[in-house]
């Protein structure tokens, strides 16, 4: 199905009426599940992910899930960060059963377990596993960002000491790899029909730094559009760690009032700003 | 028999004893606080996904929740001759066929070729299908039916044994789900009505209240510590338990005109499957008697006579359960969840009062 | 599991310490490749490429067989990897490790999603008949950078390679064997490199080229990008690890650029010398089916 891009040129919108740089709805959640250290659930437009997180704690048994190499935590007394992602069989248009095999999951695994891994401090907790189990429900577009975001909000509500926190979303293009046009603008968060149809790349940034921690593109693109692409992406994903901090403070406050955390030192900080 | 749960026990021998004995009081006095009938208090909500045809989410009071997700997709019935024309379709002639349905089970943390996992979705696969009535639901014409995709996802990881909220979860979510309404008619190629706000349910439900007329089948879990049967036990509570069992209760088709809900409700009991319980596996206690801390003269000599005693039951000393469990004792635990007004009933009016889209 | 050893503390320092002073254990510079080689086999689509002590063997082949039931105008093309423990202790047979899981994604990316080779002309019958072909990729000896080597040995392999000749008559397929007419070269489209850069430091500051395999043990996070000599990036990929200044990452990709096209080159005139050796005698151009209307 081609997508018609002819229209963009026209109005400067896109199919599902968004400008150029704007996100698409994110809605999240934290602590959403009461047995688990730590727990999100976020939307990004009809991308729908949730995570919970378990540990840091003593390795259990092995179990057989990639992702690492079990037993005493990972090299070096640094805690092994341990992701499984689930992609469930009703998440797309078509049912397509995805098995734990998957190179392609085993990639969004080792992707995730990566990028959160330089940013929590699991130095602090040798010989132990922080387990993040990740369950996309529906999907469009932008999944890879999606998982980033929820896992590191799962984290933050686990109490996880990181040095900031890893945001991703992704950018595209306008045309085709094919056209070699130097009009084409950029796009920010894309959804489905537009990853399908346009060159696209996922960025996951050092909070509001212009610090890259992943960068994935996965098609053909001119080198010279990667600066454009990569700009819009880097400020998409500042602009996402403004949601995420805001539904952790929300989060906080709302905690404060019912009552279940005292007023501490760290969370006075927090009502200041 | 089942394989038993995957989770590990973390009790000592006394803490075991203690939970054992109490539970065996009359009336037994559970962890929590609970009646052997009372139920988990549990947070439900249907319709959360609009990519699916139907879908459902239970969090239980302990923090397990799971998501079931249904999706239907149109295939061919395999192994009917074509060209055959059929003018008129008896309504007995109607027959679903098992392989209509795939269920499949997703645990956090537990392989994809997991025992545990396998039993889990065949237990939830048989209740449904020993309800004969569902396949057929499937059916559309002699060369066309809907193949149903359950996609059960446990979230939380799996704290207690999650064979109920799996199945309580599905439950809702079939009730929840809606086909698209066929326009075609006798046995040409199916096509549908576009408009999602006319597509039936699955099941059936009563125009003016809404309620669903019929109903699908939910497993529970009962256990039986002594003479005392306790239903939906916690994970501290299935570690001692003498026998435990999922039992499969569905609805028999409702007969005459009730519209006081549950109370003219007939239950039929559907499956019965032992589960292996954990207790099975702990450690057993070591009797004041024979330890040899406690100054017990030559118990390291001994090893023999030591080995005996501790074969015999001591009061107040934990031993994990051997053998089966006393025909009696099933009789009592299968009749005490079908009865008018026992827990299957309960819960059954419970879901009802889960609004439905 | 079997672990690949970890470095000792001295054997880190000692690295690192040195990347700071600008110098690298064998005395590149940190944007220079080590000597790179390849040869081709007797038979077509063999290339063997070794990076230093990295030396990774690709084959093609191709058979007939009957196309996906929902690609019916597509052949196949397959890339299958294969980390044996003849290049580390590390790798079992039978069990794809997280480096050949990532190794094989990357290739998958890099030459088949980009489209370098045309897979439709591989279609002989639609729905019926197609090649397939498959590239298999053996590591002999890892020494660090596999990624880059194991991407050169199979766009090499594949552009060497030669598949039978066919015809279509009246409904009938025939494949000739190489005695009746001479093998046709696949339909080949753009020729994509990989570039990994590995990254060194707190805060990923220091950027390597081609490192070896002691330096990818100390390195805190890699990025590959595959480019072709139209300056067209075919995949990217920075899975994790320190992050790295967006900056830094674009400067790595201009110099990636340069070094795709110093690939580029090199394999061109490599394929040119085999075509020479296979042709002694210049009876190439009369065996070959094609006219040059």
């Amino acid at each position: 199905m081609p997508l018609d891009t002819s229209a963009y040129s026209l109005a400067l919108l896109r199919v599902d009426g968004r400008r150029w740089n704007e996100l698409r709805r994110v809605h999240a959640q934290i602590r959403t599940q009461a047995a688990a250290d730590g727990s999100s659930y976020l939307e990004m437009g009809h991308t729908k992910v949730m995570c919970v997180v378990n540990g840091p704690s003593e390795p259990g048994p092995r179990r057989g899930t990639a992702g690492g190499g079990g037993g005493g935590g990972g090299p070096g007394g640094v805690a092994e960060v341990a992701v499984s992602v689930v992609v469930a069989g009703f998440s797309s248009v078509d049912r397509k059963r995805r098995g734990r095999g998957d190179k392609r999951t085993l990639e969004l695994q080792t992707t995730i377990s990566n990028a959160l891994a330089a940013s929590l401090h699991t130095h602090l907790y040798p010989h132990s596993t922080i387990s993040i189990s990740l369950h996309v429900l529906s999907q469009d577009g932008s999944l890879l960002a999606a998982l980033i975001n929820a896992a590191t909000l799962a984290c933050v509500d686990a109490g996880i000491p990181m040095t900031d926190y890893v945001v991703a979303c992704t950018a595209g293009s306008t045309s085709t790899y094919a056209a070699n046009d130097e009009t084409a603008d950029p796009l920010l968060d894309l959804n489905h029909q537009e990853e399908q149809e346009l060159p696209s790349l996922t960025v996951a940034t050092l909070g509001e730094t212009d610090r890259v921690a992943v960068l994935v593109c996965e098609s053909r693109v001119q080198a010279s559009r990667l600066e454009g692409m990569l700009a819009v992406g880097v400020s998409g994903c500042h602009q996402v760690r403004e949601i995420l901090d805001q539904v952790v403070r929300d989060k906080g406050r709302h905690m404060i009032k019912e009552g279940t955390v005292e007023k501490g030192m760290g969370v006075e900080e927090m009502e200041v700003d | 028999m089942a394989t038993t749960t995957s989770q590990q026990v973390l009790l000592c021998p006394a803490e075991l004893a203690y939970l054992h004995s109490s539970l065996s009081l009359t009336p037994p006095i559970r962890p929590d606080g609970r009646t052997p009938t009372h139920f988990r208090p549990l947070v439900a909500e249907t319709d959360i996904l609009p990519g699916t045809n139907g879908s459902a989410r239970i969090c239980f009071a302990d923090g397990t929740e799971a998501i079931v997700g249904v999706k239907a997709e149109v295939e061919k019935t395999r192994g009917v001759e074509e060209g055959v024309e059929e003018s008129e379709v008896r309504e007995d002639e109607k027959e679903g066929r098992s392989e209509w349905v795939e269920l499949t089970v997703e645990i956090p943390g537990v392989r994809d070729d997991d025992g545990g996992t396998a039993f889990l979705s065949a237990m939830l696969g048989e209740a449904l299908l020993s309800d004969g009535g569902f396949v057929k639901r499937l059916w559309i014409n002699r060369r066309w039916h809907w193949k149903l995709y359950l996609d059960i996802l446990l979230i939380s990881p799996p704290l207690s044994y999650p064979l109920p909220l799996l199945s309580l979860t599905t439950h809702l979510a079939l009730l929840a789900t809606r086909l698209p309404r066929l326009k075609s008619e006798g046995v040409e190629d199916p096509f549908f009505d576009d408009d999602w706000a006319a597509a039936p349910y699955l099941y059936p439900r009563d125009k003016k209240s809404g309620k669903a007329l019929a109903r699908p089948p939910v497993t529970l879990l009962v256990m039986a510590v002594g003479r005392n049967i306790i239903f939906d036990p916690a994970k501290e509570e299935l570690a001692v338990a003498d026998v435990a069992l999922a039992v499969s209760v569905g609805e028999a088709a409702e007969t005459g005109d009730n519209d006081m809900g549950g109370k003219g409700r007939k239950l039929r009991l559907l499956s019965v499957r032992t589960i292996d319980p954990p207790s099975r596996v702990t450690p057993p206690g070591v009797p004041n008697a024979t330890n040899a801390a406690y100054g017990a003269a030559g118990t390291t000599q001994k090893q023999p006579e030591a080995r005996m005693a501790e074969a015999e039951a001591v009061e107040g000393v934990w031993r994990a359960p051997r053998g089966g469990a006393k025909p009696l004792v099933m009789a009592a635990l299968v009749q005490k969840t079908l009865e008018r007004g026992g827990v299957a009933d309960e819960v059954l009016d419970a879901l009802e009062g889960v609004d439905l889209g | 599991m079997p672990r690949e050893a970890e470095p000792s503390l001295n054997e880190r320092q000692f690295v690192l310490k040195a990347l700071e002073e600008n110098l690298r254990l064998d005395g590149r510079t940190f944007d220079k490749y080590r000597a790179l080689a390849l040869t081709f086999g007797d038979e077509y689509g063999v290339a063997d490429v070794t990076l230093g002590r990295t030396r990774v063997l690709a084959k093609t082949s191709a058979e007939v067989t009957v196309p996906y039931a929902d690609r019916p105008l597509d052949g196949i093309f397959t890339i299958t990897t294969e980390l044996s423990p003849m290049a580390s202790p590390a790798f079992e047979i039978n069990r794809p490790t997280e480096t050949e899981i990532l190794l094989s994604r990357l290739l998958e990316k890099t030459v088949r999603r980009s489209g370098a080779m045309d897979t439709e002309s591989l279609c002989l019958v639609a729905g019926q008949k197609c090649w397939s072909v498959r590239v298999d990729v053996h590591v002999l000896s890892h020494d660090g950078n596999l990624t880059d080597a194991a991407c050169f040995a199979v766009v090499a392999a594949l552009r060497h390679f030669r598949k039978p000749d066919t015809s279509m008559e009246g409904g009938v397929l025939t494949v000739y064997t190489p005695a009746e007419r001479e093998p046709v070269p696949l339909s080949w489209l753009h020729s994509p490199f990989c570039i990994t850069w590995c990254f060194f430091g707190d805060e990923g500051q220091m950027a390597l080229l081609d490192a070896t395999w002691s330096e990818e043990q100390v390195r805190v996070g890699s990025c590959t990008i595959s480019l072709n000599r139209h300056g067209e990036i075919c995949q990217i990929a920075k899975l994790g690890g320190t992050p790295v200044e967006a900056v830094a990452l674009l400067q790595c990709t201009n110099v990636a650029l340069t070094k795709a096209k110093e690939f580029s080159t090199y394999l061109d005139k490599k394929l040119a010398e085999d075509a020479k050796r296979r042709d002694k005698d210049g009876l190439m151009a009369e065996l070959s089916a094609e006219n040059d209307r």
